[in-house]
């Protein structure tokens, strides 16, 4: 049988759409590609809402399992998983609003909010390693972050998952280290112009050898608030200049009482004198 | 095969009846085995020639034909080696030497190099490389072929008015008839219309699927042509 190209595009398309024969579930539109599926947006007719289902390309027994163990502010939940009628794998998630990490960023936010989704996603990835489950492609795609400043870390990473060239660690067996090199290259990819010191965080964090990385993700996340506290961070031995400097700015108000009052002594003494 | 995947999902519905490349190798490559590869690279590996090579018809065909010949008689299915390129890539690679050797060979018999390659007629509006219309028409050929599973599945458990139905739908060139249309049509109920459209397309999706298995080296590789197909 010859087929056209517009047919052979039209039964590509139509031979992907998930069948939802027999689901609780009414197809609305594709949403987007990840790693291992197609996410849709749905409706559940049974509780009348609007969900992402994802339908993987091939049966993944543990994922849907991996991902409703992880309950989480910045993990999205999952509702339910089944199997389609053309036997592939779907589970319902909740839908998430908002901007992808990289779009996001692109609204040029200020330095306290991108360090503050960082942090959000560290935080994320530090529970999800407590229950020994690993991200394996974290990046600003599978980042989400709400309207109302809420952040999601998506796609949650199983085995067949190679990672993202720029964020993916090049450690031949992927574990915690690797997502704390993608913590690390996804804050490189937050900060447009860093500073010394944030500089010197995504470069422990990204070292090739993964034993010279931070050892935990908490570890990293201390950093960041020592950075943002103006306290001196670990990654980074910094020079005497730097430390003044960050002292002075860290006790402007001291420094400043103490200088007016040095003035108003210096003053009185020569007052009195002439 | 991976401990926790399973291609297509459970076959409960559908049970598999191919087994893949390297299994098929491994026991010596029956002719059905080797059917089904040429059967869906026999076009792709002659159009590619077309374009790379610029040979006119008969000679696309004739090298087509005799790259088959010498991969059945030089271990080609035994050289393959999953680890370094998928079997699809592996292929290509094997016509384009085997195209380019017949071409020194040529340019050898003739002792001054003054063969000329004809100009195809398509080529002068191709806009994608030969790489890409290899690709293109090994899809158009993996459907083609499950199109073909698809009818000899319909005539053999009585599903003729699914297929038609699927037929005047999914494969009409020009402007596709409304749901409603094909129901006078057929006489049947539209609801019938949307589940035999489902109903075919879930099969067609298994047939592919099966097409693949048989000429990849196993699960990882299905998976990444699954993505490729369907994305």
């Amino acid at each position: 049988m010859d087929l056209s190209d517009s047919a052979l595009d039209h039964l590509r398309y139509v031979a992907a759409l998930p069948d939802l024969t027999g689901t609780r579930y009414e197809l609305e539109s594709e949403i987007g590609r990840g790693g291992m599926g197609v996410v849709y947006a749905a409706r559940d007719r049974q509780l009348d809402r609007r969900v992402a289902l994802k339908v993987l390309d091939f049966a993944m027994v543990g994922e849907a399992q991996l991902i409703a163990r992880l309950e989480h502010p910045a993990v999205v939940p999952v509702y339910e998983t089944g199997t389609l009628a053309d036997g592939r794998q779907f589970y319902a998630m909740k839908l998430v609003s908002g901007a992808r990490l990289d779009r996001h960023l692109a609204e040029q936010p200020t330095l306290t909010e991108r360090l503050r989704v960082i942090r959000r996603v560290g935080e994320a990835l530090a529970f999800a390693h407590s229950h020994g489950i690993i991200h394996r492609d974290l990046k600003p795609q599978n980042v989400m972050v709400g309207p109302f400043g809420e952040v999601y870390v998506m796609d949650w990473g199983v085995d067949a998952v190679a990672g993202t060239p720029a964020f993916r660690a090049p450690d031949d067996r992927l574990d915690q280290r690797s997502d704390i090199y993608a913590l690390g290259a996804l804050l490189n990819f937050s900060l447009p112009a860093p500073t010394p010191a944030l500089r010197a965080i995504v470069t422990k964090a990204m070292r090739a050898d993964p034993a010279a990385r931070y050892p935990d993700v908490p570890a990293l996340l201390a950093d960041i608030e020592r950075f943002e506290l103006g306290l001196a961070i670990e990654a980074w031995s910094e020079p005497l200049w730097h430390k003044l400097r960050r002292f002075g700015s860290r006790n402007a108000v001291v420094l400043w009482l103490i200088a007016a009052y040095t003035l108003v002594k210096f003053l009185l003494f020569f007052l009195r004198k002439f | 095969m991976d401990s926790d995947t399973d291609i297509g999902g459970p076959h409960d519905q559908f049970p598999s009846t191919q087994v893949s490349l390297l299994e098929a190798t491994a026991a010596g490559l029956s002719s059905e085995a080797l059917d089904r590869v040429i059967a869906l690279y026999w076009k792709p590996v002659y159009r590619f020639i077309r374009l790379k090579f610029q040979k006119n018809n008969e000679d696309a065909k004739d090298l087509t034909q005799g790259f088959f010949a010498a991969a059945l008689q030089r271990d080609f299915f035994t050289r393959f080696d999953p680890a370094k390129a998928s079997f699809r890539t592996y292929l290509r690679m094997a016509v384009e030497r085997f195209a380019a050797s017949q071409y020194a060979a040529a340019n050898r018999q003739k002792r001054g190099g003054d063969i000329q390659f004809e100009t195809v007629g398509d080529q002068a509006v191709a806009t994608e490389s030969p790489e890409q219309a290899f690709e293109r028409e090994w899809q158009r050929q993996l459907f083609s072929l499950a199109l073909d599973d698809l009818r000899a599945h319909c005539d053999d458990c009585g599903k003729q008015l699914q297929f038609r139905v699927f037929q005047a739908y999914d494969l009409a060139d020009a402007e596709r008839p409304s749901y409603a249309e094909l129901a006078v049509r057929h006489g049947i109920p539209e609801t019938s219309v949307t589940n035999y459209l489902a109903w075919a397309r879930r099969m067609l999706r298994e047939f592919v699927t099966e097409r693949l298995r048989g000429t990849t080296s196993g699960a990882q590789e299905l998976r990444v042509e699954m993505r490729r197909v369907w994305t």
